[in-house]
Parts: structure tokens; sequence; C-alpha cells
């Protein structure tokens, strides 16, 4: 036989396995699934902000035939979840936004569920409602919790250096409010979940979550329950994108439905009830005072953030938790205070959202940075690449900065783009005549790239297993929420075993077979999934090198595994066939199965108190630079092109790199520009496609992608995770891209035609402008 | 959205002939089913109950195309919205009303919506019905009376009466709408906001048509939506233009006028001010002859 050369498929475009099935349509999401003896359920939102629950009448409702049960607050014991422990399955008492789940039925249709939900009778008390969390402070402002007079949800501070000190020396102080709004994820597939008893009480979720093992112990309570008696099954799902990253009262009614009925229950949310009871991206009023010196040196930031916390706690307002680091580590940053508040109003509330805090902060940071050039009458990539930090840099809040890349991030978009040329000319251009201008603008971020210690642990259990085929079956604590995981997991198979991607099966939808793992976030499941898959399967090529060195009579260090062969390594000689082997160890006397385990912990740190600690294994920079053009008279700004450099660590799909930044382009351009859900009085205005404006294709711009490998020590490969950043960097990058057209700055997007229109026109009509 | 809200349907017809249709509906108490882009979405929200019976007009001979004889223009109720896009003769003697189907919905729905379904929808911001406006348009309503089918004509400025509200009675079918061939040397033009190429519905839009003699204007006929309860003919407007020589002053004149003409107001998707505003820059562009969204 000829000898077998060495080959690597890390850095290759491998297409998702998941690809074909959703494409021919023939992926069972769990949306089509359907249970034998399954019933629907459908719950009962109150449609009204703030109001006692006076009674409940679900007499009429009962009796239709085809219902199995009928479910209110009042049915059950308190039981309490949620990020504060403030939220329940089903109000008892008190309304307190419009989401709220007043009642629930399961029945043998949705349409026998909706006529018995018109059937129930709930006598509300309406309250004088708060619906702005600076009203929501003032005293004697409507409590929405009892318990918290105050309104208060949670606060949040980091102090490092002295602020006024710092100010004192600074030479310019910028000082800007940015606001940012409600955004929601608008998944394909819409929020679903069924649950399934066993006789003995222990229960199957079928669940959309994007944290199975956790999601147990977050569910358990809501249900009186231990989490040990809750298995999580995952099929496949139209999308998450953070919103599933938590408990939800749905998933606890429709459990609570199926105990009752002792029958299957599916739950699934209509668009509109999605629109309206789904959550939301976190907004926030972030006050913003920026000090620098004559040469462009930051000398301090100091941030006061007020959240709109909504009724109840998820995860929304944790978001700044991730919003301090971008304060304290986008650019070097020597001095910073961070100070925010989430207070309760009664507004639908926000869960965690691709960037987790960070889009919104970028926002502000971003658009400082491109005032601050203007202010000093620097060039933006002169300010930005003097205020950039190099490897080995650590910033305030102790993020140690290895392997950076954001100076050559900087140069690469500034210059694949000609973003100094073009910025001059078209703000040059910007009094001239004709009502359409082109505007060019940079933005930059920062954000984690090897998991994110926010739990004692933030680590990955991985099983690989060999068959008698020499078939690999990967069984990973790692969700596939379509992100592309299971490409990258066949991909480190192969690359590691020599075998090919193809004979590489990944199980990873069943808590009661994977080995745990936190959940798909923080852009951390490549890097942390992929590190752990990378060891189990080294365990494994180790054991099957040290039984084919027996045979071969030979150190395993002088073996290989290529092409389902093993191999000489020198010189590429074949051995024996990898199967055979495989085979051999298994049906000999001291018989033996290929059959390994890893738990991957990252070399991170959990925060101390102070917010101090390098609480990822890996950071990582994008640079977007975004070319516009905005109608002066119709306000209509359209995205010409956007240059993308970003530090990937390694690449090593470049399908699916290439498929995560240019969808987060897009996700991102929806915010800059057309996004808004539209709260009013606590009411959704828009709760359809119709008037919430996602990006469409025809929309969406040319891209051109440079990823930058610096090769991070930690990650698997080398790779970092990069899926966040690009949803992260590009709405500000619009937004001075806008301001270098028209010479307007917007500190509150999205930058509707409107919006844009009415500020052109008070400008020219010397009304004062509208934000 | 309760059951109830929505109406029931009980009876379900699919007629072959349009004395049929018309015989379906001769009580008043039928819902006429074309395509359902606008029908399922509003009926399944509660806008518009069912009446009880379903008359699917789909079937009915001889309702979809478009034809020319003697010096009018037939367009059938149940001719799509693609099929203007596509449509030989619309391309050669009304290309307006491919230039307006080209900014209509996305493919799907121009599959299915037709030119009958968007003018009895009435939808103050039904695209189609503006270029219709300014070609000066009539529709056709057939009806069953007296053991017949019978038909009378109505000029389509004037068929609205106020938001999903028409002249034309729960009896009636619209069976086609007409208009007369536009001579040579007839201008006509549509608008649209928004930077979505596909799926917008109008904040404002506008139609319109014109001869320009010799760099005078005649038989202007101005038509805009979602500035009004109705599809607007802006007859102030058209009276300035008449007779005048185009050049900035006129357009200008004509933008001021228009203002004032027209009712819009606040709601999710735009303030009245800015509908206002892109009425006065639409006016312009029409006049313009640029007729970039
Ligand atoms: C996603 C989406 C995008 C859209 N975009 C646009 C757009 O860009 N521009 C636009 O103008 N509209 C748009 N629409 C609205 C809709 O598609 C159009 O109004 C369409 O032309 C309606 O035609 P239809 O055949 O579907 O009507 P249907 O829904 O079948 O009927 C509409 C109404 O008219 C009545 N009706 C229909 N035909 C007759 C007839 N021959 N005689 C008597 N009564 C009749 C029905 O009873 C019903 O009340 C959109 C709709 C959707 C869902």
């Amino acid at each position: 036989m000829d000898p077998i050369a060495k080959k690597s498929v890390i850095g290759g475009r491998v297409p998702k396995p998941d690809a074909p099935d959703k494409a021919v349509g023939r992926t069972r999401y769990i949306n089509d699934m359907v249970l034998p003896q399954m019933l629907y359920g459908r719950i009962l939102h109150a449609d009204r902000p703030h109001a006692r629950i006076v009674a409940i009448d679900t007499a009429e409702a009962a009796k239709l035939p085809g219902v199995h049960v009928v479910l209110t607050g009042k049915d059950m014991p308190r039981m309490l979840f949620g990020v504060n422990r403030d939220n329940r399955p089903l109000k008892g008492d008190k309304v307190r936004c419009i989401r709220d789940e007043i009642a629930a039925v399961a029945a043998e249709s949705e349409e026998i569920c909706d006529a018995a939900l018109a059937l129930i009778k709930v006598t509300y008390e309406d309250l004088p409602a708060v619906f702005d969390p600076a009203e929501a402070m003032r005293p004697g402002a409507p409590a929405v919790h009892d318990e918290k007079p105050d309104n208060l949800s949670l606060a949040y501070r980091f102090d490092h250096g002295d602020v006024a000190a710092a100010e004192a020396e600074s030479d310019v102080v910028l000082d800007d409010v940015f606001d940012v709004h409600y955004v929601t994820h608008c998944c394909m597939g819409t929020s679903c979940a069924i649950a399934d008893f066993d006789t003995d009480g222990k229960l199957t979720i079928y669940s959309q979550t994007q944290y199975p093992y956790n999601f147990k112990m977050d569910l358990a309570p809501a249900l009186g329950m231990h989490p040990g008696d809750i298995r999580v099954i995952q099929p496949p799902v139209g999308g998450a994108f953070g919103s599933k990253l938590d408990v939800y009262p749905y998933e606890p009614v429709c459990v609570l439905l199926a105990r009752a009925a002792r029958r299957p229950v599916k739950l699934t949310f209509s668009r509109e009830e999605e629109f309206i009871n789904a959550p939301t991206r976190q907004p926030a009023r972030i006050h913003l005072r920026t000090g620098a010196k004559a040469d462009g040196t930051l000398t301090f930031r100091d941030v006061d953030c007020l959240l709109n916390n909504g009724a109840y706690t998820s995860w929304g307002p944790t978001t700044p938790y991730v919003m301090m680091r971008t304060f304290s580590s986008h650019y070097r940053v020597p001095v910073v205070r961070f100070h925010s508040q989430a207070v309760y109003t009664n507004n639908p509330y926000a869960g965690s959202f691709r960037g987790y805090g960070n889009v919104q902060a970028t926002y502000a940071t971003a658009s400082h940075m491109d005032m601050l050039a203007e202010r000093l009458g620097m060039d933006l990539l002169t300010l930005s690449l003097k205020n950039a930090q190099e490897s080995g840099e650590v910033s305030p809040q102790g993020s140690v900065l290895a392997d950076c890349a954001f100076a050559e991030c900087l140069t690469v978009a500034a210059e694949k783009s000609g973003f100094l040329e073009k910025q001059a000319r078209y703000a040059a251009a910007r009094n001239t005549p004709g009502r359409i201008k082109r505007g060019i603008g940079l933005a930059s971020s920062i954000h984690n790239a090897g998991g994110a210690k926010i739990h004692k642990s933030d680590g990955c259990g991985t099983i690989v297993k060999l068959d008698d085929y020499a078939r690999c079956t990967v069984i990973t604590g790692a969700s596939e929420i379509g992100q592309g995981i299971d490409a990258v997991l066949c991909q480190v198979m192969a690359e590691e075993l020599g075998i090919p991607m193809s004979d590489v099966t990944i199980v990873n939808n069943d808590s009661a077979i994977g080995p745990w793992d936190v959940g798909v976030h923080a852009s951390r499941t490549t890097f942390i999934a992929g590190n752990g898959a990378r060891r189990a399967a080294q365990k494994a090529r180790a054991q099957i090198l040290k039984a084919a060195s027996h045979q071969a009579n030979m150190p395993p260090e002088g073996l290989d595994l290529r092409e389902g062969w093993v191999v000489l390594d020198h010189s590429g000689e074949p051995v024996v066939k990898l199967d055979r082997l495989l085979r051999q160890m298994h049906f000999q006397k001291d018989s033996e199965l290929v059959m390994v385990t890893d738990y991957y912990e990252p070399p991170s740190e959990e925060e101390r108190p102070g917010h101090v600690g390098d609480m990822s294994a890996a950071y990582s920079h994008a640079v977007h630079v975004a070319e516009v053009e905005v109608d002066t008279e119709t306000g209509e700004v359209r995205v010409l092109k956007v240059t993308s450099a970003q530090d990937v660590g390694r690449i090593i799909n470049e399908m699916g790199l290439e498929a995560q930044v240019e969808g987060g382009i897009v996700m991102g351009l929806g915010y800059a520009l057309s996004e808004h859900l539209l709260i009013q009085d606590g009411r959704v205005r828009n709760p359809n496609f119709r008037d919430y404006k996602v990006f469409t294709a025809p929309e969406v711009p040319e891209m051109d992608l440079h990823f930058i490998e610096s090769h991070s020590q930690t990650g698997p490969m080398g790779a970092k995770g990069i899926a966040e950043l690009p949803t992260i960097v590009i709405a500000p990058a619009v937004a001075n891209a806008v301001y270098n057209a028209i010479g307007i700055r917007f500190k509150a997007p999205p930058l509707t035609p409107e919006k844009v229109a009415r500020a052109i026109w008070d400008r020219d009509h010397g009304a004062v402008a509208a934000e | 959205m309760s059951p109830q809200a929505k109406g029931t349907l009980d009876e379900y017809r699919a007629p072959a002939t349009l004395a049929e249709a018309a015989e379906a509906l001769a009580d008043g108490k039928g819902t006429v089913l074309a395509g359902g882009t606008d029908l399922m979405l509003q009926a399944e929200a509660g806008k518009t109950p069912y009446r009880g019976r379903l008359v699917n007009i789909r079937r009915v001979a001889g309702l979809r195309g478009v034809t020319e004889d003697g010096g009018t223009i037939r367009i059938g109720a149940l001719t799509t919205v693609t099929d203007l896009l596509n449509d030989p003769l619309v391309a050669e003697k009304a290309p307006v009303l491919a230039a307006t189907a080209d900014k209509f919905a996305s493919s799907q729905i121009r599959n299915a919506a037709t030119v009958g379904g968007n003018i009895c929808n009435a939808s103050p911001a039904g695209d189609m019905i503006l270029p219709l406006l300014a070609l000066d348009a009539r529709v056709e309503l057939a009806s069953w009376r007296d053991g017949a089918l019978a038909t009378r004509t109505v000029a389509l400025d004037g068929f609205f009466t106020g938001p999903g509200a028409t002249v034309k009675g729960p009896e009636e079918l619209l069976g086609a709408v007409l208009f007369e061939t536009p001579p040579a040397g007839r201008t006509a033009r549509f608008v649209k906001s928004g930077p979505r190429p596909a799926l917008e519905i109008a904040t404002v839009a506008a139609a319109i048509a014109m001869t320009v003699d010799g760099g005078t204007l005649r038989d202007v006929r101005l038509a805009l939506g979602a500035v009004a309860p109705t599809p607007l003919r802006a007859k102030r407007t058209e009276a300035l233009l008449e007779g005048e020589t185009l050049d900035g002053d006129l357009i200008a004149r004509a933008a001021e006028t228009v203002a004032g003409e027209v009712n819009p107001i606040d709601d999710v998707r735009a303030t009245a001010w800015y509908r206002k505003h892109l009425v006065t820059i639409y006016v312009r562009r029409l006049l313009q002859d640029d007729g970039k969204g």
C-alpha cells in the first residue's frame, strides 16, 4: 500500500451536518413533534399592565367538550423562580405586566384551548402603573412587587481609580446619554415545550433550552420538583440567540398542565404571542462620560446606567456584568467608575440576547470614540491605535489580554475599506448639493472569547467512543442550537483520530445521556466544548496507539492515525487498519473498548468581590467599517458595504465562521436601523413582522470579511470564540457612518427613516433636535 | 382571539361561473375569498368576521387576465400581482402597473394577491389602487337580480368610502377593473416609501398620470396612499398643475398644496408629520421624473 500523507481538516470549509435535512425540510423541529395521547396547552395572558386579580371564573371553560384541565394561580402554592425569585408560573393575586400568565388550559386541540380561554372570566381591579425606570424610583411610585416598595431590582458597581483626579488631568471630557431600545430575538421557531410524565412522577421535557443542565435546576423550584427527576430532551430548534437561556413561565405551565392532565402536553406560542411574551434585549439608558488628553490618551470612563427591569427578573438586568467589562476594557482605560441600577416597572422584561450587554455598551463606547476623534481633531484610526491594548495587558477588571490582535484588526479593517480617505472625502461632500449623501464609519469592540466563568464551573463534559467499525460517537454537553458546534466536533475527531468527518455522530440532545455543560452562551461552545472534545479524542488516540504499538512492536510516538489507518508517523506507511485494530482490541482475552471521558474546565477565574478576575480564558476584538448612503429627504439609510476584521484565534470551520459573522452583522443591522419593539404604556404595539422590521435579504449589504489568526494559546487548535462580536460592533459603525454622511449623531438607535428625516429637518429648520 | 370574533363559517362554495358566484352572494351573507392574503389575516384577527358562507371565487372562469378591446384595457378581478408584473400588454400599454407590482409585497404574496382583492380590501395603503386611480379606472360590479346576472360600473374615484369600506354591496362581486388605453405620450409613475425593497406596507405611496404637452401639463391625476382614510385623489394639487408649465416653481407650489390636502394620522408605522413630509417629497419626485423610492 502507498504511504498516507498527513492531512489537516482544520481551517477547511465544512458544511454543517444538520444542513441537508434542514434544506430539504426533513428536520423534525420540536414544533413539529406529536406524542401519542398528546394534548395542547395555551395560556391566558393578562393584557393589562398592573391590576389586582379579584376573581377568576373557569367554570364555563372547564365544561367545554375536549377541555381536560384548566389551571389558575389560585390552584397552586407560591412557587417562585427566576434570577430574583420574583416570578411564578401562573399569577395568583396580582398582574404586573401584560405578559402575566393568569390561567392555562389543556385540551384536545389548540382551537378548543382558544375557545376555552375565551370562556374564562377574570375580574381585575386596575392599579396605577409605572413604565419608566426613573419614575419608578421616585418615592410614592406604584410598587410593582409589594415586597419591594423602592422597585429596586439589581445594582452593580465597579470602581477603579479616582475619577475626579483623572478628570482634572483631562483636556477633553465628553458627556452624553445613549438610549438603547427594545428588540426581540425573532427566532423562526416560536417558543415551544412538550411535557411528559412517567407513571412514577418523573418528568421528560422536550425543550428549546440552550442550557439543558442548569435548566433542570432552574425549572425544578417552579414545579416543586427535584432537579434529578427532570430529563431534558432537545429536539432541533429554530433559533435561540440567548432567548432560551432561562426558564420562562410557559415552560412550568406546560409541565403543570401535563401533570394535572396525566397526558403529554405541548404548548406553542403563536407569532403574536411570541412578540409579546418572549424576552427582549435589555434596553438601557447609559450616561457615559469619557475623558482624554489632548494627544488622545483616554483618561477615564464614568458611567451611570439605568435599566428598565420590567415586571420580573430574567437575565436582562444582569447584563451590566458584561457592560462593565466593555467600559473597563474596550481600549486602555486607566480609571473607571460604573454604576448601574435595574428598576422594576410594569413593562415586559428582558432576557439574554447575543452580545449580553455588550451590544448596548459598545453602542456608547464606539460612538464616543468617534466623537472624541472629531473633538480632538484626530483621525479615528490613530486615536484607536493609540488606545488599543497589546498582548499581555491587563484590564482594570483583571482581564488578561493574551494573544491580542486589536491593532491588527483596526489596521486591516481601515485599510481594506479605504476608511480614512473616504471619511475625509464624504465629510467634505456633506454640504454640497444632492440629496444622497455617503458616509463611512468605524467601530470596534472586545468580548470574552474563552467562555465566561459566571458559575463555579464553566466546563463541558465529553464522552468519545469508537465502535468495531471505527465509527466515532461524541457525546457532549454542548448544545447545537444552529450555531454549528456539531461540524466543529466532527472536525476535531477527524483531526485527532484520522477518520472521515462523515464517520462521526454527535449526540447532544438528552440530559440523561450527556455530561454537564453550562450552556450555549458567551461565545463559548467551540472554545470550551472544542477543547474538551480534543482532549477526549487525544485520550482515545493514546489508547489506540498504545494497542497498535504492541502489534507493530514500536513505540506509540512513532505512530499516527490517518485516513482510517494506523501508519508510521515518519513515512506514512500503513501498519494496520483502524477498524481491524479496534476489533482486535475488543475481541481478545483482555478485551477493551475505546470509550473515554473528559471534563474540561477552562483556565479562567470567577470574579472576586469588586468584580475583579480574569473571567474568560481568552478575549477577542472585532472592527467593522460600514459604508452607507443616506437619503437626506426621506431619511432612508442604505448600507452599501461592511468590512469586518475579527480576531478569531484560528479558523476551524471557515464556512461556519462566515455564517456566524454574516448572520451576526445582519442581526446587528436590524438593531441599528430597523428593529424596534415598540412598548407603550406597557403594551407591545407592533407584535408582527409587518411592523417589527427585521432586516430582509435584499437589504443585506456586500460584506468583506477578514479573519485575523492570533493563535490563542488556550483555545482549541488556537481558536477563539467568535459568535457575538459581529452583532456587537456593527450598530455603532453604522451610526458613525451616518454621522460622517450628514453630521448628525444618533444616540438612540434604531436609525429609522423617520428618525433620520426628522433630525435633518429639525436641524435645517433650526428646531431643537428631536433627540 | 376568541373564536366568536372570527365569525363562523358554516358553508363553503366554489362557483365555476360569474352567475353562480353572484347567486351565492345574493343574500348578502357570503364572504368572498380570492387570494386570501388580506382576508385570512383579518378574519383570524377578528377585524373582518366571516359572514357565514365562504365563496371561493378562484375557480370562476374568465376572471383572470388582461385584455384590450376597442381602446379599453380590462383586468379581470382574479389577475394576480405577479400576472401584472409579467403581462406583455401591461408592459406595453400601462407599465406603471408593473412598476407598482414590483414594489408590492414579496414573490410569494404577489403570486396569490389579486387586483380585485386589493381594490375590495379598500386599504388606504393598497398599492395597486393608486395607479388605477391615476388611470381613471372604473370597476364592474356583478350581482344576482331578479333571477339574472346584473352588472353596474362605478368609477374607482368615489368607490372608497372609508378604511375597508366601499360603495360595493355585500351581494356584489367585483368582476373587472377597466380603463381607457393611455394614449401615446401619457406618462404614469408610482413611488412608495421604505428602504426595504420587499415586504413593506407603504408609509406613503403615490401615483401620477399626466401628459406633458410642449412643457405644459394636461390631464394630471395624482393619487396618494396611506395619508387619508381612503386612497386619495389630490384634486386641489391636480387643479394647480393643470395647464401649467412644469418648472421648479410649479413643483414647489404643488408640494406645498399637497401638504395641505392630506390628512394623515399618527400610527405605529409613522407620525402624521413624517407622512406629510414624504408626500411632499414624492410629489416633487413624481413631477421631476425621479421615481426612486
Ligand atoms: C406579507 C404581506 C405583504 C403585503 N404587501 C402588500 C403590499 O406591498 N401592497 C399592498 O397593496 N398590499 C399588500 N398586502 C395586502 C394584500 O396582499 C393585497 O391587498 C392583495 O391584493 C389582496 O388580494 P387577495 O386576492 O389576497 O384578497 P383577499 O384576501 O382574498 O380578499 C380581500 C378582501 O376583498 C374581498 N374580495 C376579494 N376579491 C373580491 C372580488 N372580486 N369581489 C368582491 N370582493 C372581493 C374579500 O372578501 C376580502 O374582504 C400584503 C399582505 C401580506 C400578507
